[in-house]
C-alpha cells in the first residue's frame, strides 16, 4: 500500500515529516518497505500485514497516526443533499437489488448517477493513482479506484444502461458456470463463488468482490453509472480467489476483511467524487440491502491482565486515549474510577467495524502495547524453574560426530527432496517413497527413501567440481510411506572416493579402498560394542541385498542381531548412470539401535586390570583354500578355548607368486597372555601345536612356517 | 714438537741440569710447546692425534719426561722434577679436555645448521573432518539457550495440517497460508489426514505442549520446507530454531530479556536491538525482532562511503518473528489461558549463519563443496 504523504495530510494532521512518521509507523506496526520523495512528493510503502485491512487505505493509516501522535482525525469532505437518505429515494425506482446468497454479500448498495460524461481524468485525480501505482482508465473507473485508496473499500461501477430489468441478484454460482471479465478472460467458476448478475439472474454481470464483469464494463459511450459497494464474506472471497487464481486489489481488500460500515460512506464518497470529475445527475437516495448487520461487540480490558500479559504498566490517560484513537471508545466501568492507575481497572470497549481482528482482550492489550511502544516494556532474564535437558541422543550423536570428524569425514547437510529415478536406484524393493503431491520440479519430486541417494549426488557436486577427495558424511533422516502414515527415520550416511592419502612430502599417495571404509566403520562401532559385519542380510531384515553395490565388495552391518544397514563400493552400473568415474564408497547405518547400543555400551563398561606378566606373541604362515575367510580362522583357533589366547588377528595376506591357484596365504597372528605367570616356551609350544592341528584338520590348511 | 724432541729425549744429567734452577726454563720450554700447538686440536680426528702426542701412555711427550727426566734422576732432582711435571701434567690435561668440549659443542652446532628442520614445510597432513556450518550455529545457539534452562526437543519434519496450521492458530483459508506455500505429499487414496512438509518447527510447541505441563521451556531444532524457487536467498529447505517458553509468571518483559540475552551471546555486547509489532497468528502480541546491522555497526553507510548493502541503509537487519503465545494456542492444548503465559520464536539458522559468516548465497549450504565445508573447521 502506497501512502501518499500530502493524501494523508487531508485526513489528519502529521506532526512529523514523512520520513520520521515512516520510522515512528515501522514501530508500532505498520512494516515500512522505504519512502520515495518522487513528484508526487513523498510517498510511503506500507507493507500492512493480512490482519490489518483497514490500513489498506490512507484513512486507515490516518487513524493509526492519530492514534500515534494523539491528533484528532478529521472529518470526511462533506457530501451534498442529493445524497441525502442514506436509503431510499428515487435510486429505489432506478434499481432493484436482490440478495440470495447472504453468507456471501453481507451488504450491497447501489446509487445510479444519470448523464455522465466519460473521459480522462483530471490531473489531480490521475497523479494521485500514479502515486500509488494505479494506472489511469477513464474519470468514473478512477473514481472507484480512488475510493478505494482513500477508504480503503473497493467499489464498482457498471454502465446501468447494460443492467438488465434494472435489477441486481447476488447469488451463490453453479459449477462450471462461465462468465468473461472486463480483463477480458472468460472464467469458469466455482460453486459456491459469489456473483453479481442481472435482470432475472441468469446472467453474470460481475464476480463478486474479485472483478466485474465485461459485458457491463463502463465505456467512453456509457451515459448512466450503477456504483456498487458492497461487503462480501473474506474466507469465501479468498476461496474464490485462489480457485480462480485471480487476486485483484479489490480481493485482497475483502479478502481480508472489508469494513461493512464504510460501503455506505464509500458510495457515497464516490458519488460526489463522480459528480465533481464526470458531471452528471444523482438520483437521491441508494439501494442498501444489508442482511448482514451486527451489533458491535463489546470486550472488556483490566490492568490485571495486561500487567500479567506485558509485566509493565500504561497510564489510564494513555490508555484511553490510544483506545479512543483507535476506535475502540473505552469506558471505565469498574467501581474504582475515581483512583487512577487502580490494579482493579477495568474498561470495556466496542469494536469498530473496520477491526474485525480485535475481538479479544488480548487483541485489545496488543493495541495498548503497540501504540505505547515496545521499547518501553524493560527486558529481563526470567531465571529457570528447572534443569535443561538435552535430546536423548545428544551425547551419542556428539560422539559419533566427533568420531568421524576424526577420521577425516566432513559433514554435510542436503536437501531431502530428490527426483524419483534417483531415489529409485537407492530404495530397497518394497519401500513406498513418500512424493510430494505438488514438487517445483520433477528433480525434487519425492522426499528420498535412503541417505545414500543424496550422499551420492554430493560426492557427485564435487567430482563435477574437480574436488576429487572427498570423504562426507551426513546425519539426516530417510522419508518413506507406510501406507498412509510417513515414517522418519535417523541415518547415518557416508560417501568416500578419491585418495584415502594424498601424495605429500614424507608419504605416498594411496587410495581409499574397501578396507579403508571398513576401517572407519569399525572405529564407529566400537562405540557401541563393535559391529558384526555379514556377506548376508539377515532373512527379515530391513536390507534387502543393495543392488547399487558392487557384488564383490559390499557388507551388510550388525550390531548384535539389529541389521543396521549397509556398506559397499557403488556398482559400476549406478556410477555409470551418475557419471560418476572414480571409485565411491559408500554405507548407510541407522542411527536408532546406534545410539541406544552406544548407551547401553557405555554403561556396561567396565575396568579391565592390566596383565602383570608379558604376551607372547605367535605368527602362523596358513595356506589356506580360497573361500576359507580368516572369520573361520579366529573361530576355529577360539574353538580350542585356551584361555590364554588374547587376540586373534590377521597379519599379512597375499595371493599369486609362489601360492598355487586356489589357495592363499594368511598370517594369524596370535597372542598369548596368561594372568597366572609368564608363560613358558612349553606351553606356548603346547598351544601352538594344537592350534595348527585344529587350522590343519579342521580348515584344511598348509603351515607354511611358524614364527 | 720438533722443538723438544731433542731435550725430552736426553736424561737431564745429558743436558747438563743438575738443579732446580736449570729445570725450570726446560719446563717452560715443553710448557710453551705445547700452548703453541694445541690449537693444532680443530677437530675430533687432529684432536685425538693431540691427545695421543701428548698424553700417549708409551710416546705421549708427558710419558718420555717421565721415562727420561724423572725416572733416571737423582733422589734430591727427583722431587722438583716430580712436582714441575705433576704441574705440567695438570694444565696438560685441562687444556686437551677443555679443547675436547670446544670442538664437540663446535661439532654439534655445525651439524645443527646442516639438519635443522625448515619450519616453513608442512608436517605429515592427516585427514581431519569437519561439522557443517550449519551444524555448528545450531549447536552454539543450542548451547546459549540450554544455559538459560531451555530442553532440547524435536519433531517430525512431515506433519498433519492440524499441528502446521490448525493448532497453531491458523484455520484454513487463513490470508498467512498464503505467505507459507506448502509441499504436500501424495498420498494412497482415501487417506484419512493430508501430510505436508512442516512450513516452521511450531508444530513442536503443540507436540511438547500436549506432552507436559507448564513449566515448559523448549527449543526445537529442524529442518523446515517452503515450496519457495530457490535462488540466492531461498531455499525450500531450511533450518529453524523453534523456542517456547510457557509458565505462570512470563511476561513480554521475560521475553525481550531473553532474545536480548541471545542476541548478546551470539552477536557480540555491542549489538543493539530493537521489537517492531507484527503479526503472527499464533503469537500476541507478535513482533519482528531486530538488530543493528553488524556490517555498518547500524550506521546505514558501509565502509566505502555508499549505502550498506546488507541492511540497504536501514541500520537495521531483521533477524526473526515472535511474541507472545496467542491464547487461543493454549486452548488446542488444554492450557487454561487465564492461568498461564509464554513466548515463542522462530530462528532461521541459515540467514543468522550468512549474516555473522557474510555468506551471500544460502545454496551453497547444501552443495557441499569440499571447499567450502574446508573454510568452517
Ligand atoms: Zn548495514
Amino acid at each position: 500500500m502506497k501512502v501518499v504523504y500530502d493524501w494523508l495530510k487531508e485526513f489528519v494532521d502529521v506532526p512529523v515529516s514523512a520520513e520520521e512518521l515512516a520510522s515512528r509507523l515501522a514501530l508500532t506496526g505498520t512494516n515500512i518497505g522505504g519512502v520515495e520523495n518522487g513528484p508526487h512528493g513523498a510517498v510511503i510503502d506500507a507493507e500492512v500485514t493480512s490482519n490489518r485491512p483497514d490500513c489498506l487505505g490512507h484513512l486507515g493509516i490516518a487513524r493509526e497516526v492519530s492514534a500515534i501522535y494523539k491528533t484528532a482525525l478529521k472529518k470526511l469532505p462533506s457530501t451534498t443533499g442529493k445524497l441525502e437518505p442514506a436509503v431510499g429515494g428515487d435510486a429505489l425506482q432506478k434499481v432493484r437489488v436482490d440478495i440470495q446468497a447472504p453468507e456471501l454479500c453481507g451488504r450491497f448498495t447501489a446509487r445510479v448517477i444519470r448523464g455522465v460524461k466519460i473521459q480522462p481524468s483530471p490531473q489531480w485525480l490521475k497523479e494521485r493513482l500514479e502515486a500509488c501505482g494505479v494506472a489511469s482508465i477513464n474519470n468514473v473507473v478512477d473514481v472507484s479506484n480512488y475510493v478505494m485508496l482513500e477508504l480503503g473499500h473497493p467499489l464498482h461501477s457498471f454502465d446501468y444502461d447494460k443492467i438488465r430489468d434494472q435489477r441486481i441478484v447476488v447469488r451463490r454460482a453453479s459449477a462450471q458456470e462461465k462468465t468473461r471479465t472486463l480483463d477480458g478472460v472468460e472464467r469458469v467458476l466455482d460453486a459456491g463463488t459469489a456473483v453479481v448478475c442481472d435482470g432475472d439472474g441468469s446472467r453474470v454481470v460481475g464476480i463478486g468482490g474479485i472483478m466485474g464483469g465485461a459485458d457491463t464494463e463502463i465505456s467512453f459511450a456509457t451515459k448512466n453509472v450503477l456504483i456498487e459497494c458492497a461487503w462480501f464474506d473474506p474466507i469465501a472471497i479468498r476461496r474464490a480467489a485462489r480457485a480462480l487464481r485471480l487476486h485483484t486489489e479489490a480481493s485482497t481488500r475483502f479478502g481480508r476483511g472489508a469494513d461493512p460500515e464504510m460501503a455506505g460512506a464509500a458510495s457515497r464518497r464516490s458519488a460526489e467524487l463522480i459528480l465533481q470529475v464526470a458531471g452528471g445527475e444523482l438520483q437521491n437516495g441508494a439501494v442498501d440491502e444489508y442482511p448482514g448487520k451486527q451489533a458491535a461487540r463489546k470486550i472488556r480490558v483490566t490492568r490485571t491482565e495486561f500487567l500479567r500479559v506485558m509485566g509493565a504498566d500504561v497510564s489510564d490517560k494513555e490508555l484511553e486515549a490510544t483506545l479512543g484513537a483507535l476506535g475502540f471508545a473505552p469506558v471505565r466501568i469498574d467501581d474504582h474510577r475515581g483512583a487512577a492507575g487502580s490494579l482493579l481497572a477495568a474498561w470495556e470497549c466496542a469494536q469498530p467495524s473496520w477491526r474485525a481482528d480485535v475481538e479479544r482482550e488480548i487483541d485489545l492489550i496488543e493495541e495498548i502495547a503497540r501504540i505505547h511502544g515496545l521499547d518501553k516494556f524493560p527486558p529481563r532474564l526470567p531465571a529457570a524453574r528447572a534443569g535443561a535437558v538435552r535430546l536423548p541422543h545428544f551425547e551419542a550423536e556428539a560422539r559419533l560426530r566427533e568420531r568421524l570428524i576424526g577420521l577425516g569425514y566432513r559433514e554435510i547437510l542436503t536437501i531431502p527432496h530428490v527426483a524419483e529415478e534417483r531415489d529409485e536406484l537407492f530404495r530397497p524393493s518394497g519401500v513406498a517413497p513418500a512424493r510430494l503431491a505438488n514438487p517445483l520440479s520433477e528433480e525434487a519430486g519425492v522426499l528420498r527413501s535412503t541417505g545414500t541417494v543424496s550422499m551420492a549426488a554430493s560426492l557427485e557436486w564435487n567430482l563435477n567440481h574437480s574436488q576429487r577427495n572427498a570423504r562426507l558424511f551426513e546425519i539426516g533422516r530417510q522419508y518413506r510411506l507406510v501406507g498412509e502414515e510417513s515414517v522418519e527415520t535417523r541415518v547415518l550416511s557416508i560417501g568416500a572416493t578419491g585418495e584415502a592419502r594424498e601424495q605429500g612430502l614424507y608419504d605416498g599417495a594411496r587410495d581409499f579402498t574397501f578396507a579403508d571404509l571398513k576401517g572407519d566403520l569399525d572405529a564407529i562401532g566400537m562405540l557401541a560394542g563393535g559391529f558384526r559385519w555379514e556377506a548376508k542380510a539377515s532373512d527379515g531384515g530391513n536390507h534387502a541385498e543393495p543392488e547399487w553395490l558392487n557384488p564383490a565388495k559390499r557388507g551388510h552391518i550388525f550390531l548384535g542381531k539389529e541389521d543396521l544397514g549397509v556398506a559397499g563400493q557403488l556398482s559400476r552400473r549406478v556410477a555409470d548412470k551418475l557419471k560418476l568415474r572414480q571409485e565411491v564408497f559408500l554405507a548407510e547405518l541407522a542411527l536408532g539401535p546406534f545410539y541406544c547400543a552406544y548407551y547401553g555400551t557405555k554403561n556396561a563398561r567396565r575396568y579391565e586390570p592390566l596383565p602383570r606378566f608379558p604376551a607372547v606373541e605367535r605368527d602362523f604362515s596358513l595356506l589356506l583354500p580360497e573361500g576359507v575367510h580368516f572369520s573361520a580362522v579366529a573361530e576355529a583357533i577360539r574353538a580350542l578355548a585356551i584361555r590364554e589366547i588374547a587376540a586373534v588377528e590377521a597379519g599379512d595376506l597375499f595371493r599369486g607368486r609362489n601360492v598355487p591357484a586356489g589357495k592363499y596365504s594368511l598370517l594369524a597372528r596370535v597372542k598369548f597372555q596368561s594372568h597366572e605367570g609368564t608363560l613358558t616356551d612349553a606351553q606356548i609350544g603346547e598351544f601352538s601345536a594344537k592350534i595348527v592341528a585344529a587350522l590343519t584338520t579342521q580348515l584344511g590348511a598348509q603351515l607354511r612356517a611358524s614364527v | 714438537m720438533k722443538s723438544i724432541e731433542t731435550s725430552i729425549s736426553k736424561k737431564l744429567s745429558e743436558l747438563g741440569v743438575a738443579d732446580a734452577e736449570g729445570l725450570a726454563p726446560l719446563f717452560a720450554e715443553v710448557r710453551a710447546c705445547f700452548d703453541a700447538e694445541l690449537a693444532v686440536a680443530s677437530d675430533e680426528g687432529s684432536w685425538k692425534l693431540f691427545r695421543d702426542a701428548w698424553l700417549g701412555r708409551k710416546a705421549g711427550v708427558l710419558a718420555l719426561i717421565t721415562d727420561n727426566w724423572l725416572k733416571p734422576a737423582s733422589p734430591e732432582l727427583k722431587r722438583v722434577v716430580g712436582a714441575a711435571l705433576n704441574e705440567l701434567r695438570g694444565h696438560v690435561e685441562a687444556k686437551i679436555e677443555e679443547r675436547r668440549v670446544a670442538i664437540e659443542l663446535g661439532a654439534e652446532s655445525s651439524a645443527a645448521a646442516r639438519d635443522a628442520v625448515d619450519l616453513s614445510l608442512p608436517g605429515v597432513v592427516r585427514p581431519i573432518g569437519s561439522r557443517h556450518l550449519v551444524r555448528q550455529v545450531f549447536q552454539e545457539i543450542e548451547d546459549i539457550f540450554v544455559s538459560i534452562g531451555f530442553s532440547v526437543v524435536e519433531g517430525p519434519e512431515i506433519e498433519t495440517p492440524y499441528y502446521n496450521f490448525e493448532a497453531l492458530n491458523i484455520p484454513e483459508h487463513h490470508p498467512v497460508r498464503d505467505d507459507m506455500d506448502t509441499f504436500y505429499l501424495e498420498l494412497p487414496k482415501g487417506a484419512a489426514s493430508p501430510l505436508l512438509l512442516r512450513t516452521h518447527t511450531s508444530p513442536v510447541q503443540i507436540r511438547t505442549m500436549e506432552k507436559m505441563q507448564p513449566p515448559v521451556r523448549v527449543i526445537v531444532p529442524g529442518k523446515v520446507y517452503r515450496r519457495d524457487n530457490p535462488d540466492a536467498t531461498h531455499s525450500f529447505a531450511f533450518h529453524q530454531i523453534e523456542g517456547l517458553a510457557v509458565d505462570t509468571d512470563i511476561t513480554f518483559c521475560d521475553f525481550t530479556g531473553t532474545i536480548e540475552y541471545f542476541v548478546r551471546q551470539f552477536f557480540g555486547a555491542s549489538v543493539k536491538t530493537r521489537f517492531r509489532p507484527s503479526y503472527f497468528p499464533f503469537t500476541e502480541p507478535s513482533v519482528e525482532f531486530d538488530v543493528s546491522c553488524p556490517f555498518c555497526g547500524g550506521s546505514g553507510t558501509a565502509a566505502s562511503g555508499g549505502v550498506c548493502g546488507k541492511c540497504k541503509g536501514a541500520g537495521w537487519i531483521e533477524l526473526f518473528g515472535a511474541g507472545m503465545v496467542d491464547p487461543a494456542v493454549y486452548g488446542f492444548v488444554n492450557y487454561d489461558a487465564k492461568k498461564v503465559s509464554g513466548f515463542a520464536f522462530g530462528i532461521g539458522i541459515d540467514r543468522l549463519a550468512m549474516l555473522k559468516y557474510g555468506i551471500d548465497d544460502i545454496q551453497v549450504f547444501f552443495q557441499n563443496d569440499v571447499r567450502f565445508l574446508r573454510q568452517f573447521p
